[in-house]
């Protein structure tokens, strides 16, 4: 999916906790999550922490759309 | 290391008023396992059935499936840490039920559950289709949460298993065999010539009902560590697993697993098989790392030479697998890998989730994704209720003849990356 809607001329960040299977298969901006079964959240936090982390992730996210890239990039923060 | 194994060749099953084990038959006393198994009140009601090969019985949804054994040397008992007290097995000698299974059946735990067909096409891809089985069809107590079901007839399965390995102490074994291992400098100086060869298995610990125990301890919990090949044949490992039937790793394959069986047929021969590995396959990032990193580190400080590499599952631990492989032939140690597939129904998507230059040779217990035609069996132990829900399964799934049409995936054992198979290919 990544592959095919950059293909189409629009940039892609892709969000997954796995990030080495992210560069195998070939994404150029990558964005780390916290776990496979809740890449975008975590249980164990209060709903307000989670919240801000939820927040941050997506900030990170976009910010990593509005980068250019020379290579396979992993945002890490 | 050494144990002895004593094979008792179980020919036949029976339900009988006294439980023992005469001339090679089972005779099960229902009544008694029954109190076993209800000796945990999470468990509303057991039945017992028994499924022999040949016979036209499809059983489903599979959780378990177990080997009877008991210790009867040496320190500590079967499954340590979870039935017997904690101590290290692995040395003196256990006799085992050879030629039948206890098989946990019943109210569906997860969506990952099995099929066993005694016969028919099915029966092929299964290993248990070949062993006497006695089915343990539970059912929970209502309101009993999806984990604390899972652990209950986990728990149930063990504890039965040992009650029947128990009725072979003072039996007379069919068969003896030996195995024994060395200590790190005695085989060098023993096999000076002979490459020092590891087993690195990876267990199943992505949690949400997808675990794996060793001495009772929560494989997602652990650091990748060493055991002596024959601490597994004590029940040194077990699976709390409803991951999918085709390649998790039944208890049963634990207690026999081929790659360790293998390589003691190999030991002092053509390689020197200096131990077991065992690492995880964690959901979080940080821990595919650290336990890969421990794993190659092992490798190196062990001066091994080549390793076999297991996988148990598939998606996302196909980079644990691809992690360790790269990071221990980065450490100058040969690897193979053993995995299955999920190339799509029609063979040509990509096999893994994640691929590396230096996994360049690979066993492949085939593809989960082939569908088969399962024909309607006279009987079913269990229940048919959630076979179009199980992995690998479909709205399509059950035919109006009854019979199945499903992948590979949902059938137990079907695609096992340690090789526990009857099918083969070249």
């Amino acid at each position: 999916m990544v592959k095919e809607v950059e293909r189409a001329g629009l940039p892609v960040v892709h969000m997954c906790t796995v990030t080495p299977i992210s560069m195998t298969v070939g994404a150029n901006r990558i964005v780390p999550t916290i776990a496979i079964p809740h890449p975008l959240g975590n249980p164990a936090l209060e709903p307000a922490e989670e919240k801000a982390l939820r927040r941050r992730l997506v900030e990170r996210a976009l910010k990593a759309l509005e980068t250019e890239v020379t290579d396979q990039t992993i945002f890490e923060d | 290391m050494k144990l002895e194994i004593g094979n008792i060749f179980i020919k036949d099953i029976q339900f009988a008023a006294e439980a023992k084990i005469a001339d090679g038959v089972l005779y099960v006393d229902k009544a008694a396992l029954e109190k076993v198994v209800l000796a945990d009140e999470t468990i509303k009601s057991v039945t017992f059935d028994i499924a022999k090969p040949g016979e036209s019985v499809r059983i489903t949804p599979v959780k378990d499936v177990i080997e009877p054994r008991v210790k009867v040397e040496g320190r500590g008992g079967i499954f340590p840490g979870v039935i017997a007290k904690v101590d290290t097995v692995g040395s003196g000698k256990t006799h085992v039920l050879k030629g039948m299974a206890v098989v946990t059946a019943g109210k569906i735990v997860g969506f990952q559950e099995g099929v066993i067909d005694m016969s028919g096409p099915g029966a092929a891809y299964t290993p248990f289709s070949q062993t006497l089985n006695l089915v343990m069809v539970c059912e929970p107590v209502d309101g009993l949460k999806q984990h604390d079901y899972e652990k209950a007839v986990r728990l149930a399965g063990l504890r039965v298993a040992v009650a029947l390995g128990e009725l072979g102490r003072n039996v007379t074994p069919d068969e003896t065999k030996v195995y024994e291992t060395c200590g790190i400098k005695e085989g060098i100086e023993k096999y000076p010539d002979l490459p020092r060869v590891a087993y690195v298995q990876m267990l199943q610990s992505q949690g949400l009902l997808h675990d794996t125990y060793v001495y009772g301890v929560d494989a997602k919990k652990t650091l990748s560590t060493i055991l002596c090949p024959t601490e597994t044949m004590d029940g040194a490992i077990i699976s709390g697993n409803c991951v999918s039937a085709c390649d998790k790793n039944p208890t049963y394959v634990h207690e026999n697993n081929p790659v360790v069986e293998d390589l003691f047929a190999q030991h002092g021969k053509t390689l020197n098989f200096v131990c077991q590995i065992i690492t995880n396959e964690n959901v979080y990032l940080a821990d595919k790392q650290r336990s890969s990193d421990w794993t190659a580190k092992m490798c190196r400080m062990l001066d091994l030479d080549g390793v076999i590499v297991s996988q148990e599952g598939f998606g996302n631990p196909d980079t644990d697998l691809i992690m360790n492989c790269k990071k221990i032939e980065a450490e100058g140690v040969k690897t193979v890998i053993i995995t299955d597939e999920y190339a799509g129904q029609d063979g040509k998507s990509q096999s893994l989730a994640d691929a590396d230059a230096s996994a360049d040779a690979v066993v492949t217990g085939g593809n989960a994704n082939e569908v088969v035609i399962l024909p309607k069996m006279d009987k079913v132990i269990g229940t048919l209720d959630y076979i179009n829900k199980i992995a690998g399964a479909s709205a399509e799934t059950l035919q109006p003849d009854g019979s199945l049409k499903v992948e590979l995936q949902v059938i137990t054992g079907a695609t096992n990356e340690t090789g526990f198979l009857k099918l083969s290919a070249r």
